[in-house]
């Protein structure tokens, strides 16, 4: 364990992972990514995939409400602009562009219209604050929903009924098994997620950070508000557009009613649960948002069966579940798991001597 | 032109009820600093509980006959005689159907108001204190919560619920064109007002009212002059859930009963925050002003449009007045 951080140069002081467990922990990640998709059974590739495509979507709110302090309830309005541009240019191209280097153009050019989007939408964080900008989000979010489902652009988004979504391919490379897709996936959640560790020790992170903690006291300190703010909502909906566009890639069909507000407040929710203003603060809490609703699932499937009467019982109640944890993390654990992982690794750290 | 006047009534009509919800969402800023996003969940119960006992409970084979259908002597007689769709059948319908509305809205008011009390005590009065943020995001897991609990207890099947006002039309002639309206929805209208009007003057000069408004301006010192301040924040909660029930009733004729009415909550918000979240009046003036502008939007350009009215006039004033129509502006020091 940690007990000191014997730095003798600065560069090693300000490297993203400044100490050897950091290390170890990213290669233990990647080798223990790579044996799971390899070896990894079905169901559970299925439930990691959608716990990496939300993770991507979460580790964005983080850079927005966890570390520049602006709270945003129409997140999922970015990742429904992903999803749709990613389609929309796919279709498009198809045509023009090979194949083999669709993604290419097409992904960065639907995170870009993601990022453009945030940049709008983060034009009111300039005036108002706090619940001023949740609502001017979640109004944001109705907004963007009702356009994709309007008859108007219908022969581009397929409105009501939603589209059928493109299958990636990669020069040459056709992931259409979902065990390919993970291993995607896997390769760029684990980037986005060490991207925004990297982001934070930046003077663009060290910025947002001081706008965190006190607004004007950073502009006094030289912080363009403007700037920063825009563009942490640039970052944020960046990530949910990639989020959004692996989120296409994923399923064979996207429809509008999947980015509604619900999905907004799970990335929310799953951000407040893991701990905010952390880089492992997304990653407990989008397994915990994933996990709760399937853990539901598999043991009303054990106790009930299938039966259509269980079946009405079972969203409900994976909803008062999600509720409830949101309710009592607020309430008892304000700083998520995040900080019960913290409590652990200290203690296990000064055993056997004196825990806190 | 007389196509404009109706559809301008119709969008006040409209607000009037936007204004009874907001009222609630209103009080609980005002006196908690909370502002509560699951508002249109408390109403959705509010609506529920209605159904609960103007339906269900007069249907059960216990209950009284005349509390599901009162058929007095006299009312027999007098509608033998009458034609068909004329006003005085509509309002004999309406006589029929008195006990089990006000079995409905009573019971809508008592459930409602326990519920309140319960979410103050057990969610919100722990958080006293705490940043603006935890308290949003527990009134956002309230949303999950009290959806989930509507959908568990009534199954999702739509029902109809008596009007609460004899439902007659009543046809006028106005700048040539004939303006077709709906009794009930005269009433509706009234009696948000008068309720709108009620809290409006509870608050500004009755001692409870005081109390809010001294707890809303600085709790501490609430607090040194003898206010219990816990004491308001569960009355200003019983005051929003009351409302709510009665909005929930009114919304539950309207509408139908379906757990989507709790989207209401989000456009009543927008509402809010665009009159500015501590004043009564920029309130109101923002709810009729949606109202008509969603009326003349459905009459334009189709009803789907209308829908996301309330959004876009909420970013555009946001942009143009940071706190609202009328909202008083936070002086922040560093």
């Amino acid at each position: 364990m940690i007990n000191a951080n014997l730095k003798s140069s600065y560069a090693a002081d300000e490297r993203v992972l400044n100490n050897r467990y950091k290390q170890a922990f990213v290669y233990a990640t990647i080798l223990g990514l790579a044996l799971f998709t390899l070896f990894g059974n079905d169901y559970l590739i299925l439930i990691a995939s959608q716990m990496g495509i939300l993770l991507i979507a979460v580790v964005g709110i983080n850079i927005l409400t966890g570390y520049t302090g602006l709270v945003s309830l129409g997140h999922g309005a970015f990742v429904a602009i992903g999803a749709y541009a990613v389609t929309i240019f796919g279709n498009l191209g198809a045509g023009v562009i090979p194949a083999g280097l669709m993604p290419f153009i097409s992904v960065p050019l639907a995170v870009a219209l993601a990022a453009a989007v945030g940049v709008l939408v983060g034009l009111p964080s300039l005036r108002v604050k706090g619940l001023y900008l949740a609502v001017a989000t979640l109004a944001a979010n109705f907004i963007v929903i009702f356009l994709i489902e309007e008859d108007l652009f219908a022969p581009w988004t397929g409105g009501m009924v939603g589209i059928n979504t493109n299958v990636p391919n990669l020069l040459g490379w056709e992931l259409d098994t979902k065990r390919e897709m993970f291993g995607l996936i896997a390769v760029v959640g684990l980037v986005s997620l060490l991207a925004a560790q990297n982001l934070i020790r930046t003077r663009i992170g060290r910025a947002f950070i001081a706008i965190r903690d006190r607004d004007y006291s950073a502009e006094i300190l030289g912080i363009s508000l403007l700037r920063y703010k825009l563009m942490s909502f640039a970052l944020s909906a960046a990530y949910c557009g990639l989020a959004g566009a692996l989120f296409a890639y994923f399923y064979a069909r996207i429809l509008p009613e999947q980015f509604e507000l619900a999905l907004s407040l799970n990335l929310v929710a799953a951000l407040i649960i893991g701990g905010m203003g952390r880089t492992m603060g997304p990653v407990f809490g989008v397994i915990i948002v994933v996990m709760v609703p399937e853990v539901i699932k598999v043991l009303f499937g054990a106790l009930a069966g299938d039966s259509a009467g269980a079946g009405q019982l079972r969203a409900p109640l994976q909803q008062i579940a999600f509720g409830v944890l949101l309710v009592l993390f607020l309430l008892k654990e304000p700083l998520g798991i995040n900080q019960i992982v913290d409590r652990i690794l200290r203690a296990a750290n000064r055993w056997p001597f004196a825990r806190g | 032109m007389g196509q404009f006047v109706q559809f301008a009534i119709n969008g006040l009509m409209a607000g009037a009820i936007y204004a009874l919800i907001a009222v609630g969402i209103v009080s609980v800023y005002k006196a908690t600093k909370v502002v509560n996003f699951a508002h249109g969940y408390l109403i959705m119960f509010g609506a529920y509980f209605y159904f609960t006992f103007a339906v269900i409970v007069p249907g059960q084979p216990w209950a009284p006959a005349w509390l599901a259908s009162w058929q007095p002597g006299w009312m027999v007689e007098m509608r033998g005689e009458l034609p068909m769709f004329s006003p005085v059948a509509a309002v004999l319908d309406w006589v029929a159907n008195l006990p089990r509305i006000l079995l409905g809205l009573f019971g809508a008011l008592v459930c409602n108001a326990i519920l309140g009390r319960i979410i103050e005590r057990v969610l919100m009065r722990p958080l006293m204190g705490q940043s603006i943020f935890a308290m949003i995001m527990v009134t956002v897991g309230l949303i999950s919560i009290l959806s989930g609990a509507a959908q568990l207890i009534w199954t999702a099947d739509a029902a109809s619920v008596p009007y609460i006002a004899p439902n007659m039309p009543i046809r006028f002639e106005l700048f040539g064109t004939m303006i077709f309206l709906f009794g009930t929805d005269l009433v509706n209208m009234a009696v948000a007002l008068l309720l709108f009007g009620g809290i409006v003057a509870f608050v500004k000069f009755t001692k409870g009212g005081i109390a809010i408004r001294a707890t809303a301006e600085d709790q501490s010192t609430a607090y040194s002059m003898g206010i219990s301040v816990p004491k308001v924040f569960s009355r200003a909660w019983v005051l929003a859930s009351t409302t709510g029930a009665i909005a929930g009733a009114i919304l539950a004729t309207r509408n139908g009963i379906s757990p989507s009415l709790g989207l209401f909550g989000f456009s009543v918000l927008a509402i809010v925050l665009m009159g500015g979240l501590d004043s009564y009046v920029g309130v109101l003036i923002a709810a009729m002003v949606v109202g008509v502008l969603e009326a003349m939007t459905q009459w334009k350009m189709g009803g789907g449009w209308a829908e996301i009215v309330p959004y876009v006039t909420v970013l555009v004033v946001l942009v143009w007045r940071p706190h609202g129509l009328m909202g008083q502006k936070e002086v922040e020091r560093i």
